[in-house]
């Protein structure tokens, strides 16, 4: 894969960001995947050990897409996270992927006792 | 004998044109052709600024297309230029009255950067660009002593700045607006990266072809903020030929891969000395340092210039070389290095593979 995306397309229904690369390779990747595998340090912490771990996400949205430089898309998400600059490279591996590591998020739910649902009346 | 427009197309199909080394109809270049009995006039647009060679492109192909076509009696040639706007990312705005981004960067301080930057500027000013420059080097701006200005800038609407003005270039730096030459800035990053937004964003730059962003050394807060808030059509590095000077810039060149900048060229500043008494001349730095490197990574040789003391004291006193003296050897040599850059710029700017992916938001 070259790792040149031509397009990005946000299905806000069904809250999937659709990226197509130049290669024809497309991926859904759902809002809620990107938004726990962001990027930025106060997801993946600043090295291996320091992630935190986000719950709660299954209903968060995107608000706004942001190009950097020509290299890397801000997700700006519903819940007020807006830190993640999603480099084509890094889109690409969550593409290929996507089920080993939804899966991984899942056990490490599972085994923080959290789950995916925001609880009612909390903060999003 | 008679001649068609085809026949026309297919004398200037064999004619390279010496800036860009392609020839003249697959540059798109040629345009208007008009043939009237043995008569034939077309027009020449050149996608780079040319104005000290307009002439001689002009005699050039009237002479090739007079060999070329027996029979022909007049043939009148217009030769002139526009510069395309970077058709960086699509859907984003590009900044406002500017069509073309270089930033010239080093990864070493003391190379020349500065002094590169603003004689590059008045060289493209000289073949008939309308150019602008950026000091983007907050803690130790040297444009405005560069170009001879003082003063402030004003602000029509109280948001927006006027960009400051010599010898033909649009300036803004942010030596203009403060008190004191030796005021010095002792801001964190934020700040820094903070001013650099404003200066490029905010400075009512107007109908520029090119801006030119003199970039601080290193690899950092400011190189960082230019690479993503900001549409770069390409990158400009400045280095000497020394071994110590030549990894800073290699770095500085693999920053700007890792960040989707393209590199426009290098440019080997401090090449030779040549002794202002006896006339001998020294590789004081090492040779072929920029050449190797630009052989290493693919890139462009743009140029050398020399280490002479009249481009030190022409910049120092606000008048650099290209104004000063306009027809010496160094000036034609930074006029000839700003023609290669426009033409690899002109080609950047058409190259559409590597712009920003469309975005669409749809409601399904």
């Amino acid at each position: 894969m070259s790792e040149q995306p031509t397009e990005i397309k946000l299905h806000q229904q069904s809250r999937l960001l659709e990226i197509t690369f130049d290669d024809g390779f497309s991926y859904q990747l759902p809002y809620e995947f990107l938004r726990v595998y962001s990027p930025s340090a106060d997801v993946s912490g600043h090295g291996p050990g320091q992630e935190v771990l986000q719950v709660g996400k299954k209903e968060v949205g995107v608000s706004e897409l942001i190009p950097v430089g020509s290299y890397a898309v801000q997700i700006n998400f519903d819940d007020g996270h807006d830190t993640g600059l999603f480099t084509w490279e890094y889109l690409c591996k969550l593409g290929k992927n996507q089920t080993a590591m939804w899966q991984d998020y899942l056990d490490r739910l599972a085994s923080a006792g959290a789950n995916r649902e925001s609880r009612p009346g909390a903060k999003k | 004998m008679s001649f068609n427009e085809t026949d026309v197309q297919t004398a200037l199909k064999n004619l390279i044109d010496p800036n860009t080394k392609k020839d003249y109809v697959s540059g798109k270049s040629v345009k208007n052709i008009k043939i009237s009995g043995s008569d034939i006039s077309l027009d020449i647009l050149l996608g780079y600024p040319a104005k000290s060679v307009w002439d001689e492109i002009r005699s050039m192909i009237e002479a090739h297309l007079k060999a070329a076509l027996p029979g022909v009696s007049k043939i009148n040639v217009n030769v002139s230029s526009k510069v395309v706007p970077h058709a960086v990312q699509r859907g984003v705005k590009l900044v406002e009255g500017v069509k073309n981004i270089i930033a010239v960067a080093s990864g070493k301080g003391g190379v020349g950067k500065s002094t590169t930057a603003v004689n590059l500027a008045l060289a493209l000013s000289a073949e008939g660009a309308r150019v602008g420059v950026l000091d983007a080097d907050i803690y130790g701006p040297s444009q405005p002593t560069m170009l001879g200005i003082s003063g402030q800038p004003k602000s029509v609407d109280g948001k927006s700045l006027e960009p400051m003005s010599n010898h033909g270039l649009q300036a803004m730096s942010i030596g203009f607006m403060i008190d004191g030459e030796d005021t010095p800035m002792v801001w964190r990053g934020p700040m820094v990266t903070q001013a650099l937004d404003q200066l490029l964003h905010q400075t009512r730059w107007d109908n520029l072809d090119y801006l030119v962003v003199d970039l601080p050394p290193g690899t950092g807060d400011i190189q960082l903020t230019l690479a993503q808030k900001v549409p770069v059509t390409g990158a400009v590095i400045v280095t000497t030929p020394q071994d110590i000077a030549l990894m800073d810039a290699r770095k500085g060149l693999k920053m700007f891969e890792k960040v989707g900048i393209k590199i426009v060229g290098i440019v080997e500043n401090m090449s030779t000395h040549i002794c202002s008494k006896c006339g001998h001349e020294e590789h004081i730095f090492g040779a072929g340092g920029g050449a190797k490197m630009c052989e290493d990574y693919k890139v462009e040789f743009l140029g050398s210039l020399p280490l002479d003391i009249s481009i030190r004291e022409q910049a120092d006193s606000g008048n650099p070389t290209v104004v000063a003296d306009p027809n010496g050897k160094i000036a034609r040599e930074y006029k000839q290095i700003a023609r290669r850059i426009a033409v690899k710029v002109a080609d950047m700017a058409q190259d559409h593979s590597a712009a920003f992916p469309k975005i669409v938001v749809q409601n399904t």
